[in-house]
């Protein structure tokens, strides 16, 4: 007799006893918790609906050069004949200018509103992403090998968030245009692009820290569970118990984190570009538009309307689709 | 001479703000602010005239007029007043030796004597002046004016380090201006240049003559000010008044209350009347709530006003045209090229590319506030005469048009000169400012030009361009000019002689003697004579040397609240006249 090898085909399923607890058909075994939210994800209506208008949002930005070409119109084309002696558009909205003309400048209005979602998605999606690796791994790194280490990044995120960030904001773009070469050697459009590249980073540099304690804290109550603790025991090297080990466990607060974030960064482009401190002509952006038009809301309500639209169903729009992943992932708070 | 330039950059022109106190006989043209200009008038003086003002129409009293506005002055000190708008307001409390008198229907400006008897007297050699003073006159509190006061005040001007936003006429002409710092030093009672023989008598004595000293005298600079009050910076607060309102309150960039001087004495001023029981000043509004609120004259808005112009974006809200205060003001605006760095047959080509309707569309301006120019002189001005050199009048595609960018091209490669650069600063944070730019680099590009244009930060721009070895060759300040009072010398020898490189003045830094003479010759005239001189100057400038493209003349578009009546346009200034302003129903 011979001590054959354990049945192979002995499930789960065939023992009752074993620790396992019985599933249902409908939820087979082996799903992973990310599997299961986008599962729960799916069947949200609100969620698809979101998810929708942020990729029409998206796909407005991508192809923004191709639906001006359909119009017909550049966004930074002055069309000073559509516009009477006192500034106000003559027209409306016709085959040539689909929402009508700036007033003052006569640019097209939706060229500059196509062109105006540009902006807000990339700075978001840049910062975001940005924000969320920073954070990510300063968080995993301080909880995990505590010590100094979590000491000086303690430091560094009390410190980062302790920053105000609008001044933060205001000055440094002088500092990084005088890096460039100074505002002498620079185009208008190298100008704006230094606003562009300074909004991004100051948006990440300050949205990090906040996610990094989120899963710091995480971090430090799960370092001392037993799985770790087997990982550490026979030998696993640090970054593999870091990202194979924990990583997968934090997937929940990241994801939640990082979807509630896009808005909020949104919101946050679009504020500075309305105080003067962001984004500057020639880039067109709903911020700055929004700023020239409050002016104009009585005289030409769709130049105000156009931007705010924007911004408020893409706001909207991801930030209820953050609510629902957070719900997904994390059911206790199902309302 | 030194002249306060207009604080004008590009196209944004704050109006309030711009300092110039010019009697200018108006044009006479307060319906025609469509671009309708009259002729020029020769300018009035009434050395007899005297008081009290005539009564205006159906004017009632009582009340309080509640003034909102956005712009703030930075003082209410008479040495330091120098802005439109603390001149208007100082007309309220302070009277100077002389003032300005709106005349008949079309608000002709006359210089009158105010607290002096007549314009001052000119002796012999041009270099020394002497005022007769009205006797028995009070300041609010009751206490006699004393010619001394006159002097004491003349003497604060020249601290200029004190007061450094006041007029500086005085340092050039008066005598020993350049060596006298004032009456607060060791030896400051010591000064040679104002003497008062007897109680009602001012002398001044001058170092060269100044023959526009009596215009000069209506600045609130030369009211009485009584040595033992003065509490220098502090003055402002409880300023010793002399016309018909006093200072309640006075909380610096927020609120100024005035109320009734009870010893003003009518009888004796030609000019001030005393409606409105009192005036409240409020500064720091945001301009399009407030003119809104104005507009709208809800409740007790109907009792205020604001003396910017009107917010292009609120015209649609200007339900009654009676609401806007319309009129001329004694201002230029220009398109500024350094002749040293961009050749005569170049500008003429920019001033063909130009593209003016687009620029005034873009910048904002409308024809109610921004009048095409085709001269440098302002139609306020006398010795104004209308003409237009071919294709420069202030209108026009410019190169916006293919025909005419193709034209400039070619011309720009028969020069030799294809790819010339155009250098500027603009504000980098403000939109209408890169609008701007971004409109000029397209024509110009389209024109065949090179364009380097830099953003510079809003807060900076006026160092930059004020400079004037600046490294760009398009829109060196100043860029507009107002005159202080009605003559061509507050012009042509200030802008286009060479010597205001050197003193920062310079529109287009032109380096030319043999136009230096024709200015200076013109000068030495009679003023008389001078009138029909600078017309000939002015044109000669623009063919010949063309320094700078005249872009607009200035005018007064401000809103007035439904219950306030008598709101004309002082041409003087610019902004509404308040000293015979009355309320409908008080």
């Amino acid at each position: 007799m011979t001590i054959g090898s354990p049945d192979s085909t002995v499930g789960i399923e065939d023992h009752p006893a074993s620790a396992e607890p019985v599933r249902t058909s409908a939820m087979p075994h082996g799903k992973s918790p990310s599997r299961i939210a986008f599962d729960r994800l799916r069947k949200d209506r609100i969620a698809l609906i979101c998810a929708c208008v942020v990729l029409f949002f998206v796909l407005i930005a991508v192809f923004a050069p191709v639906l001006a070409n359909i119009e017909g119109q550049d966004y930074n084309v002055f069309h000073t004949d559509l516009v009477d002696e006192y500034g106000f558009p003559t027209i409306v909205a016709n085959a040539q200018h689909w929402l009508g003309v700036e007033p003052k400048t006569g640019r097209d209005n939706f060229a500059r509103w196509v062109y105006g979602a540009r902006p807000s998605l990339i700075i978001a999606f840049l910062a975001t992403v940005f924000g969320t690796i920073v954070g990510v791994v300063m968080g995993l790194l301080a909880g995990f090998l505590g010590g100094w280490t979590d000491r000086v990044i303690s430091w560094i995120i009390d410190f980062v968030l302790s920053l105000p960030y609008l001044l933060f904001a205001i000055a440094l773009v002088p500092i990084v245009e005088s890096m460039r070469g100074g505002s002498f050697n620079l185009s208008p459009q190298d100008q704006a692009e230094i606003r562009f590249g300074v909004l991004i980073f100051v948006l990440s540099f300050f949205g990090w820290a906040g996610l990094a304690r989120i899963i710091r804290g995480e971090v430090l109550s799960l370092r001392e569970r037993e799985f770790v603790l087997a990982a550490k025991a026979i030998g696993v090297p640090t970054h593999r118990v870091l990202f194979k080990e924990l990583l997968p466990n934090l997937v929940a607060p990241i994801v939640i984190s990082a979807s509630l974030s896009l808005p909020a960064y949104v919101t946050a482009e679009a504020g500075l570009s309305f105080l003067g401190v962001g984004l500057v002509e020639p880039i067109p952006s709903w911020g700055q538009t929004i700023a020239v038009a409050t002016n104009w809301f009585k005289a030409d309500p769709l130049y105000l309307w156009l931007p705010v639209i924007g911004i408020t169903a893409l706001v909207l729009a991801l930030a209820l689709l953050g609510d629902a992943i957070r719900d997904a992932f994390d059911p206790k708070t199902r309302r | 001479m030194q002249w306060k330039r207009i604080t004008a950059v590009a196209a944004t022109v704050m109006l309030a703000a711009v300092a110039c106190g010019s009697p200018s006989s108006n044009s006479g043209n307060n319906s025609g602010s469509q671009g309708d200009l009259g002729g020029a008038q020769e300018k009035a003086t009434d050395a007899t005239a005297k008081g009290p003002a005539a009564d205006v129409d159906g004017a009632k009293k009582g009340g309080t007029v509640t003034v909102l506005s956005d712009v703030t002055p930075d003082t209410f000190d008479p040495t330091n007043i120098y802005y439109t708008d603390g001149n208007q307001i100082g007309k309220l409390m302070y009277r100077a030796l002389t003032q300005y008198r709106l005349d008949g229907d079309k608000h002709k400006p006359v210089l009158v004597p105010d607290l002096a008897e007549d314009l001052g007297t000119k002796s012999a050699d041009g270099l020394s002046w002497t005022f007769k003073l009205k006797k028995n006159l009070k300041y609010m509190d009751g206490t006699p004016i004393k010619a001394a006061d006159f002097a004491y005040a003349i003497k604060r001007s020249f601290a200029h380090d004190l007061y450094d936003a006041g007029p500086t006429y005085q340092l050039q002409f008066f005598k020993d201006g350049d060596k006298y710092k004032g009456p607060y030093g060791p030896n400051g009672a010591n000064y040679s240049g104002v003497e008062t023989p007897d109680d009602s008598t001012l002398v001044i004595h001058l170092a060269k003559k100044f023959d526009d000293l009596p215009y000069y005298a209506a600045f609130p600079m030369f009211t009485p000010i009584p040595q033992a009050k003065d509490t220098q910076k502090n003055y402002e607060q409880r300023p010793m008044t002399t016309g018909p309102y006093k200072v309640d309150s006075y909380v610096p960039g927020t609120e100024l209350k005035l109320s009734k001087n009870p010893n003003w004495d009518p009888a004796t001023d030609p000019v001030r009347h005393q409606y409105p029981d009192a005036w409240d000043f409020k500064f720091a509004q945001d301009t399009i709530k407030a003119q809104r609120q104005v507009l709208a004259s809800s409740g007790p808005d109907a009792n205020s006003l604001n003396y910017s112009n009107l917010d292009v974006s609120l015209l649609p809200e200007v339900k009654d045209p009676s609401q806007l205060v319309k009129g001329d003001s004694p201002c230029t605006i220009t398109y500024t090229m350094d002749s040293r760095r961009i050749p005569l047959e170049v500008r003429r080509l920019i001033a063909k590319a130009y593209p003016y309707d687009s620029w005034r569309k873009v910048a904002g301006l409308t024809p109610a506030d921004a009048i095409p120019a085709s001269t440098i002189l302002p139609p306020a001005v006398p010795g104004f005469e209308k003409f237009e050199l071919p294709g420069m009048n202030g209108t026009g595609k410019g190169a916006e048009d293919d025909a005419v960018a193709q034209e400039v091209k070619s011309e720009l490669a028969k020069l030799g000169k294809s790819n010339f650069e155009l250098q500027w600063y603009f504000s980098i944070d403000d939109k209408i400012s890169t609008q701007v730019s971004q409109l000029r680099q397209q024509v110009f590009e389209k024109a065949g030009f090179k364009v380097k244009p830099i953003g510079v930060p809003k807060a900076k721009i006026r160092t930059f361009t004020g400079n004037q070895d600046a490294p760009v060759n398009i829109g060196k300040t100043p860029t507009g000019w107002c005159s202080d009072w009605p003559s061509g010398t507050s012009w042509f020898p200030v802008l286009f002689k060479s010597d205001a490189i050197a003193l920062g003045n310079s529109i287009g830094q032109l380096q030319d003697k043999a136009l230096d003479a024709k200015i200076d010759a013109v000068a030495d005239k009679d003023p008389n004579e001078q009138l029909k001189e600078w017309s000939k100057i002015d044109k000669d400038v623009l063919e010949n040397y063309l320094p700078a493209i005249p872009l607009y003349y200035s005018a007064t578009n401000s809103p007035i609240g439904k219950n306030i009546g008598h709101a004309i346009n002082d041409p003087t200034q610019g902004l509404p006249e308040f000293t015979s302003i009355y309320l409908k129903q008080p």
